[in-house]
């Protein structure tokens, strides 16, 4: 079977890694985003719409100004907007989770269409180059490091920043006050109010930045990876990084592992010269694997106690 | 003001305002693009009801695509409604349906030399079944393990999704080399349309084969009252309702919740998968790759919501949201508006009805005020959420 000799070469080839690394990151953001959304205790669906929108606004933003992090932090920005609509309707409203968060998606799927339609006009269907894009960088002297060099080093700059906010998001969601308290109010919020916590800040400020980081990865898919918009080109990328939250039992650790799993999935079906299987069924392994892993096969998985319900002040 | 005309404007002041808000937003939205809501929602109109039509478009005909649009809403959304009354929340409606359309497709092309007394039926049972095993995986991983029904119905329809893509390019049921559609179903897996497909003969001014308003209506009004009845006149739709209220009673009841649990998810992703089977056997009569970008299953969600669960509701619901999407063809090319307008609707009357904002007016908006607890009108899925995350439902 040459087959499995050829895919036995590929896994020792520094590009494939190169590959999955990139891959990851864009799953890794939003997966950030909705491990801290929900360890503070609001169930985050709407990763796929917030990242959709960073995408868009970062392509108008480039088209306008051509200057990729002018875009970058209208992408960021457009993102946390979106949250800010999530965080709204389910903590002040106390709407159900889950509706608001497929309300989202449906908004920035439809919001985004219908904007290229207006911006760019009805003919165009948005497929618009930016002049500028994010840059991949490499990294002085350590980029020559065989094999290590080209999967670490031969980077874009996104790649770096969200390998920092990883580090980040671990040390402050378990070695800081802060993560305490965001772990605190999504586990009992009463509790966490008696002790003098606000968890209404905390909420908002763990869904808002949910956002920022699915707008981040929503540039980098647009004016990093691909350099156009297209109508829902996250293609479910924020639903996978859902799938890695949960397969990485809601760590920031752990939903890395998760995107490093899928990337490497993603990249190795983008070398389908060599592999005999269709694209297509690979690109289901993500969810049957997240699917495995709930059924308890692998271990429970386990959201935050009070992950999902509003918070009523005063109530038992 | 009788008691009994009071609730009802109560009951349906929440849809209604929905709406409403839904679409004075929308108009906001689209005015502050500069361009004219006044001839957006004029086209929307046309396209959905038929009425006011400037173009020259045919009422009869614009009606006649609403329906088939509404069809496999209705069938859908009481694949939605049904778990909601449990306290289930089925987001996997549309992988149910892609589901069943396969199953439907797979079984009349395979079959396709069958008369029609025993195809249909096959094609149609069997995108039931298939729709039944999408959702009953879900339902099985809920009783066993606890797993939450969102986030594997969330995963499953993008399984279904894949797998169609392989079915289509480069699968067993590709038409042919380069394309991405499936060979068409035999004859005999045919719905009929409610009009004979005929050239020659004229109805309202067009012949009568350009109505493609088929037999799934019947079958879509059919689940419907299924639905209700059910629901409201039999033990299992009281252990369904038992189980949405509390499970914890429903066991002190005697009730099975595992057995609840599995059992209503089978049941609407049987509806689910009909509504695929249908969509196959009443509209296009082959797979294609407009099923990739299909929204039904969401919808659904919405249609369920906006009925608040009632068979009526979702009835009225699928009708609202059909002649949505069929307008919006209509507003795109009278008006120049995109149709995707109409998803931001969507969207706008699902946060109005989650969040409640026509109960936050009446009671003055919540910011500084002790609150009530949930929207009342909402299903009571939401409040189960943690319960049955942490823990298996029932240990036996």
């Amino acid at each position: 079977m040459s087959g499995v000799e050829d895919i036995f070469r590929l896994l020792f080839t520094a590009n494939l890694w190169q590959a999955t690394l990139a891959a990851a990151v864009l799953l890794l953001l939003p997966a950030l985003g909705g491990v801290i959304s929900e360890r503070s205790g609001v169930v985050n669906i709407a990763m796929e719409g917030m990242m959709l929108t960073g995408a868009f606004f970062a392509v108008v933003a480039d088209l306008a100004w051509h200057n990729a992090w002018l875009a970058t932090g209208v992408a960021v920005l457009a993102g946390a907007l979106m949250a800010t609509i999530h965080a709204v309707v389910s903590i002040q409203f106390r709407a159900d989770q889950i509706v608001s968060g497929i309300a989202i998606n449906i908004f920035a799927a439809g919001l985004t269409v219908f904007l290229v339609n207006r911006i760019y006009g009805i003919q165009d269907i948005g497929h618009v180059t930016p002049s500028e894009s994010l840059p991949y960088i490499n990294v002085g002297g350590l980029d020559q490091i065989p094999f290590v060099g080209k999967v670490l080093f031969q980077q874009n700059v996104v790649v770096y920043m969200a390998l920092v906010l990883l580090v980040l998001v671990h040390v402050v969601l378990f070695r800081t006050r802060l993560g305490l308290r965001i772990r605190a109010v999504g586990e009992h919020p009463q509790a966490a109010d008696t002790a003098g916590i606000n968890v209404y800040l905390i909420r908002y400020s763990a869904v808002i930045t949910s956002g920022l980081l699915s707008g981040l990865a929503g540039a980098f898919l647009a004016i990093g990876v691909s350099n156009t918009f297209v109508p829902n080109m996250t293609d479910g990328r924020g639903y996978i990084a859902l799938a890695a939250m949960i397969f990485g039992k809601w760590t920031p650790v752990g939903a890395f592992i998760a995107c490093v799993i899928f990337g490497l999935g993603e990249a190795i079906y983008d070398n389908n010269s060599i592999i005999h299987v269709s694209p297509y069924l690979l690109s289901m392994l993500p969810y049957i694997l997240t699917l495995v892993v709930l059924a308890g096969l692998v271990g429970r998985s386990t959201p935050p106690a009070a992950d999902g319900l509003p918070y009523v002040p005063g109530s038992e | 003001m009788p008691p009994i005309v009071r609730r009802l404007a109560g009951g349906l002041a929440m849809p209604f305002g929905s709406v409403v808000f839904a679409f004075v937003v929308g108009a906001l939205i689209v005015g502050v693009t500069g361009a004219n809501p006044f001839s957006a929602y004029a086209g929307l109109i046309c396209g959905g009801l038929g009425i006011g039509c400037t173009q020259g478009e045919n009422p009869a005909l614009e009606i006649s695509n609403t329906i088939v649009f509404v069809i496999p809403l209705i069938t859908t959304g009481v694949a939605v409604a049904l778990p909601f009354r449990a306290g289930l929340f089925n987001i996997g409606a549309e992988g149910q349906l892609l589901a069943g359309s396969m199953a439907c497709a797979a079984i009349g092309i395979k079959f396709n030399t069958l008369p029609s007394p025993i195809l249909l039926p096959m094609v149609l049972l069997g995108g039931m079944a298939a729709g039944a095993v999408w959702a009953g995986i879900p339902g099985v991983l809920k009783a066993v393990v606890g797993a939450h029904e969102v986030v594997t119905t969330i995963m499953l329809n993008y399984v279904a999704q894949w797998l169609l893509r392989f079915l289509i390019i480069g699968g067993p049921l590709q038409l042919g080399p380069g394309t991405s559609k499936s060979l068409p179903i035999g004859d005999g897996a045919r719905l009929a349309t409610l009009l004979p497909a005929d050239n020659s003969l004229i109805v309202l001014g067009l012949p009568s084969s350009v109505f493609r308003v088929h037999t799934g209506l019947l079958i879509a009004l059919a689940a419907a009252a299924l639905f209700a009845f059910l629901l409201w006149r039999t033990s299992f739709g009281y252990e369904i309702r038992a189980v949405g209220q509390s499970q914890k009673a429903a066991r002190y009841a005697g009730v099975s919740v595992r057995r609840t649990i599995i059992l209503t998810m089978l049941i609407a992703g049987a509806f689910s998968g009909l509504a695929g089977a249908i969509q196959i056997a009443g509209v296009d009569h082959n797979l294609t790759d407009k099923y990739f970008s299909d929204t039904t299953g969401f919808d659904a969600i919405a249609v369920a919501l906006l009925g608040l669960g009632s068979a009526v509701g979702i009835v009225l619901a699928s009708v609202l949201f059909g002649a949505l999407h069929s307008g919006g063809a209509i507003m795109q090319s009278d008006a120049g508006i995109s149709s995707n307008l109409v998803l931001v609707l969507q969207a706008l009357i699902l946060f109005s009805i989650a969040a409640n904002f026509v109960g936050a007016i009446r009671r003055g908006l919540p910011i500084g005020r002790k609150p009530s607890a949930l929207p009342p009108e909402l299903p009571p899925a939401a409040g189960l959420m943690s319960e049955a995350a942490t823990a298996p439902p029932e240990t036996a």
